[in-house]
């Protein structure tokens, strides 16, 4: 089997060093936050003053009380701090501004797209001329098509964020009576739940109601495509939202669907146009094209250094900053860009300076699959726990190539091309779909230029697309020598998999198959699998 | 009702993947086109010497193998073609044809491929796999007549030196149509009050101009629908006429356990069935036949993964009409376990058919082989047919 | 009043240390999220008891 060396950490962690023992299973949070050393509680401590800030700007606001006290979803806005905390666990200097940088912007980016959706909403500010210039799109969705609008004319509102995604991260029980709901109308439990949870909040009525029109995509996989279904039945049937389906062809590395996505493009663009009135502008387009190709450097540059034995940015921060910045923004917001170089410049700093989030390193691994939605901050507990760094996780690794950004008439043209291809390689789906060779070569090509000897393979038990090559992931990762360590979990219904029960599937394999104790025995088990 | 003669013989036929045709039209020097989706063209897959054969695992029992590779949570026909094809049941298969249409039966194919289950010996064997179309629109048409041809005669033609010509398809189409006119016509017969052939026996039949080459049974089915005009009817009546609705249905068995309860399945909406499968293609002389055959299937597709809203409503708008038009009581939306888009169809349809049309309906999942777990099953129909003969009954008191 | 103004710096560190200490507190033993934690329960409930247009 493949080995790396093992990096050992001469610095002794400040302040605390068995984060794990904070947990009081009776009030279900914490009983009291991390001690970190003097400069980094005081840092901590700032962040945390500031996100309350956030909070607080929001709650004052009179439709946003009214909202807050009509959907059942709004009650994970009151746990931001403590998911906060959880993505902050054990971690000290570089990494610690990191998670700070990256999950308050996209804190504070959900609040916002929360305060959209309540002043449209009908139920709540109904302001007619604001919903009158919303488009409603998937949560799941690249708005690529949306990268020509001026965001301050034409909204782009993605309404399954706030009420599903970042719902479920911040509370953990938070979409399962939606998920009840479904079921209660016969949508079998074997589905994948995030797209049957957005299923359920639409049968309950629990979606904000706003926007010109919508429009839906097949990004994800067949249960997204087929909640689509549903959700738009009730938009322009019960509330008159017409919407529109941008179809995605499903096999993106073939150079004969390109023709077809990019027409698509312009068909949801066309629709947008007419619905809303706005007019595509191809100067923001291309600054946005610009801003996308700025994203997409860094993020390279951010692999390269995790390829490195001192990695800085990863896990968590990593993945759900890239899925705001690649899918949600796709270079439609400048605010974006300064954020992309501080994380850029902290994690040179980090690197330059051999920071290590962990006593030692003993394996490198690649985070492949999906990641459990409420336990996303795990790959933070495997690197203190078990010394196993996560290098790269799969919904991570996105487009590398840079698009057309200069404003010439042949770019025009390739500018739909560029969104298509954008949109086919949305997060997740363009290794979960587009063939085999897309989910399995990938991998093994990226676990060589990363030096891992490990993959932790999330098995997310209702993505199909994934569980259906099983044996073929054991199969090759035996022949090249490759560890790989399943965790099974069911996205976002804890009931499934508690948290520590994936955590015990990671135990487990790294207790009875690689013969290793825990770097931190406290973090072996936590109480945490009613907190929220 | 008398048996029908050429019953026994059909039901044989269905007793194995790799039948006695299958090898009857191999020594012929015929080629096997492997499918496993009703979005692939059947014609374009019957070109010149070659005839389709779509992949099915009757009487399937244990798919440990396939579930190690795929897991316990792909759909059973996924598992059961992947067991199947590991056994080496499908070795007669000269090439395989798929489309990236679910997700489940895709990852299926790609199993078969990287495990070499089939073309040993052969070097011509491939394995090719297309994007189909989503939407009824002109740019979903010129996508599938690409990937038609990208994915399917191309290959074909350098494979294997098939005619892939605008004549030689328009003949295929023509033999397609023969077989589409015989079994819509006995279909036909479910009609009425007095109908002259079960929902079993049609579904055997029907079956048959899938998983064996249709040349080889074009008389036996000519013969019985001369045999169905002359049929006698019983005359004792069914209890309720159900349509049956929902995932692929390659087992006869489910539609046998259904006829058990007294119920007759009058109309068929699955894939293997006859509508919209059995539907004649109409070709005109100003365009190629290839363009035509794409659009035929992509206008008349019933398959779930059709997103755009137009062929959301419009599925549950065919139903109704079938219903109406084959007098069904009441509706059976069935989905085979772990098919994700016959879950949320199915979901939508029953709710649709019952609440905007009028129809009872039963909703229900189902096992793969329906022998393997029927009890729960005839339950459930027993149930729904009871249900439909008291409201029968109240409807009578009232009027 | 000058005397006063200069006492304002020390009025205001003062209130800078009370808003330190008080803050501080609430966040080193975690007291905002253990309010929040016992708030919930009744959040569910008031979210239970609203009605709801189930349709699909």
């Amino acid at each position: 089997m493949k080995t790396v060396e093992k990096v050992i950490n001469p610095v002794r962690r400040a302040g605390e060093q068995s984060p794990g023992k904070i947990y009081d299973e009776k009030l279900k949070v914490r009983a009291r936050r991390e001690w970190r050393g003097l400069k980094d509680t005081l840092y901590d401590y700032t962040r945390w003053l500031y996100l309350i800030s956030v909070l607080a700007r929001f709650i004052v606001v009179p439709r946003n009380i009214k909202g807050f006290f009509r959907y059942r979803w709004m009650m994970s806005y009151l746990f931001v701090p403590h998911g906060m905390d959880k993505f902050t666990v054990g971690l000290r200097d570089e990494a610690l501004r990191i998670a700070h940088t990256s999950f308050n912007f996209v804190i504070a980016d959900v609040t916002q797209a929360i305060a959209n959706c309540f002043r449209g909403d009908r139920r709540v500010g109904n302001d007619v001329y604001y919903s009158d210039h919303c488009v409603i799109t998937d949560e799941n969705s690249m708005v690529t098509f949306m990268m020509g609008f001026d965001k301050e004319k034409i909204h782009t509102i993605l309404r399954e964020v706030p009420t599903m995604f970042a719902s479920n991260i911040f509370h953990q029980f938070n979409v399962m009576h939606y998920l009840d709901v479904a079921q209660q109308y016969g949508i079998p439990g074997d589905v994948c739940p995030m797209p049957e949870a957005e299923a359920g909040i639409s049968i309950e009525d629990d979606f904000c109601v706003l926007g010109k029109c919508a429009v839906q995509n097949n990004t994800t996989c067949d249960g997204s495509l087929m909640g689509n279904g549903i959700i738009a039945k009730r938009l322009e049937r019960q509330y008159g939202i017409p919407t529109f389906q941008l179809a995605t062809p499903l096999r993106h590395k073939e150079p004969d669907v390109m023709d077809y996505a990019a027409t698509e493009i312009k068909k949801a663009i066309a629709f947008v146009e007419e619905h809303t009135g706005g007019k595509w502008d191809w100067d923001v387009y291309f600054a946005a094209a610009k801003r996308v190709n700025d994203a997409t450097r860094c993020r390279i540059a951010q692999l390269e250094i995790n390829s490195t034995p001192y990695p800085q940015f990863f896990g968590a921060a990593f993945s759900l900053y890239n899925d705001t910045n690649y899918m949600g923004n796709s270079g439609r917001d400048p605010n974006f860009v300064p954020i992309d170089h501080k994380l850029l410049a902290l994690a040179e700093q980090g690197y330059r300076a051999k920071r290590m989030y962990a006593k030692e390193y003993r394996h490198r691994a690649i985070v492949w699959g999906v990641q459990p939605q409420y336990t996303i901050d795990m790959l933070y507990w495997l690197v203190q726990c078990w010394g196993v760094m996560p290098l790269a996780d799969m919904l991570s690794i996105i487009n590398t190539e840079m698009i057309a950004e200069e404003d010439t008439p042949e770019n025009r043209e390739q500018a739909y091309r560029d969104m298509a291809m954008l949109n086919m390689e949305m997060i997740m789906r363009n290794h979960t779909h587009g063939g085999y060779k897309v989910l399995l070569d990938e991998l093994w090509e990226l676990c060589e230029k990363m030096n891992a000897d490990m993959v932790m393979m999330w098995e997310h038990m209702s993505c199909k697309a994934l569980t259906g090559m099983h044996g073929m992931f054991e199969e090759q990762a035996r022949e090249r020598g490759i560890h790989i360590m399943w965790v099974s979990h069911d996205l976002c219904d804890p009931r499934v998999f508690t948290r520590q029960a994936i955590r015990d599937q990671v135990n487990n394999y790294m207790r009875t198959v690689m013969r290793e104790e825990p770097l931190d025995p406290s973090l072996e088990i936590i109480p945490d699998n009613e907190a929220y | 009702m008398r048996d029908l003669e050429h019953l026994i013989y059909f039901e044989n036929l269905l007793q194995e993947a790799n039948n006695a045709l299958i090898a009857q039209a191999k020594s012929d020097g015929k080629l096997c086109v492997a499918y496993t989706c009703e979005n692939v063209p059947e014609p374009l897959l019957n070109l010149g010497d070659c005839c389709s054969i779509r992949l099915f695992a009757p009487h399937t029992g244990s798919m440990d193998i396939a579930t190690y590779y795929m897991t316990n949570l792909l759909c059973e026909p996924s598992r059961a073609l992947l067991e199947r094809a590991i056994e080496g049941g499908f070795n007669f298969a000269d090439c395989v044809i798929t489309p990236d249409g679910c997700t489940m039966m895709n990852r299926c194919v790609e199993n078969m491929e990287l495990l070499h289950t089939m073309g040993q010996g052969n070097p011509n064997f491939f394995h090719e796999y297309m994007e189909i179309a989503f939407k009824n629109t002109d740019s979903d048409v010129d996508l599938a007549v690409l990937q038609c041809t990208n994915h399917v005669l191309k290959p074909l033609h350098e494979k294997y030196g098939v005619d892939i010509s605008d004549a030689s398809i328009r003949e295929s189409v023509e033999r397609h149509n023969k077989i589409c006119r015989l079994i819509r016509a006995i279909g036909e017969f479910r009609k009425g009050d007095r109908p002259r052939i079960t929902g079993y026996e049609f579904h055997v039949l029907c079956l048959a101009t899938y998983v064996c080459p249709k040349y080889l049974i074009l008389d036996k089915l000519e013969e019985t629908l001369e045999e169905l005009q002359n049929r006698e009817p019983d005359d004792k009546p069914w209890r309720a006429r159900l349509l049956v609705v929902g995932s692929e249905m390659d087992d006869s068995g489910m539609i046998k356990l259904i006829e058990e309860q007294g119920a007759l399945v009058c109309c068929d909406r699955f894939c293997f069935g006859s509508f919209p499968g059995r539907n004649e293609i109409v070709l005109n002389d100003d365009e190629d036949a290839l363009r035509q055959v794409c659009r035929h299937y992509i206008q008349s597709c019933q398959c779930p993964r059709m997103m755009s809203m137009d062929k959301v409503y419009g599925r549950k708008q065919y139903v109704a009409d079938l219903a109406r038009e084959y007098g069904a009581d009441g509706i059976i939306y069935q989905q085979v376990k772990f098919c994700d888009p016959w879950a949320y169809e199915r979901t939508l349809g029953s709710s649709m058919l019952n609440v905007d049309f009028g129809y009872p309906v039963l909703s229900v999942d189902r096992p793969y082989n329906i022998a393997s777990s029927s009890g729960q099953m005839r339950t459930r129909v027993q149930a729904f047919v009871e249900s439909i003969e008291i409201k029968k009954i109240q409807k009578g008191e009232q009027a | 009043m000058f005397k006063k103004l200069l006492k304002l710096p020390l009025y205001l560190l003062l209130a800078a240390v009370c808003f330190f200490v008080v803050t501080f507190t609430i966040y080193m033993f975690n007291l905002d999220m253990k309010a929040t934690a016992m708030l919930a329960p009744l959040l569910e409930k008031w979210y239970d008891h609203q009605e709801h247009n189930q349709y699909i």
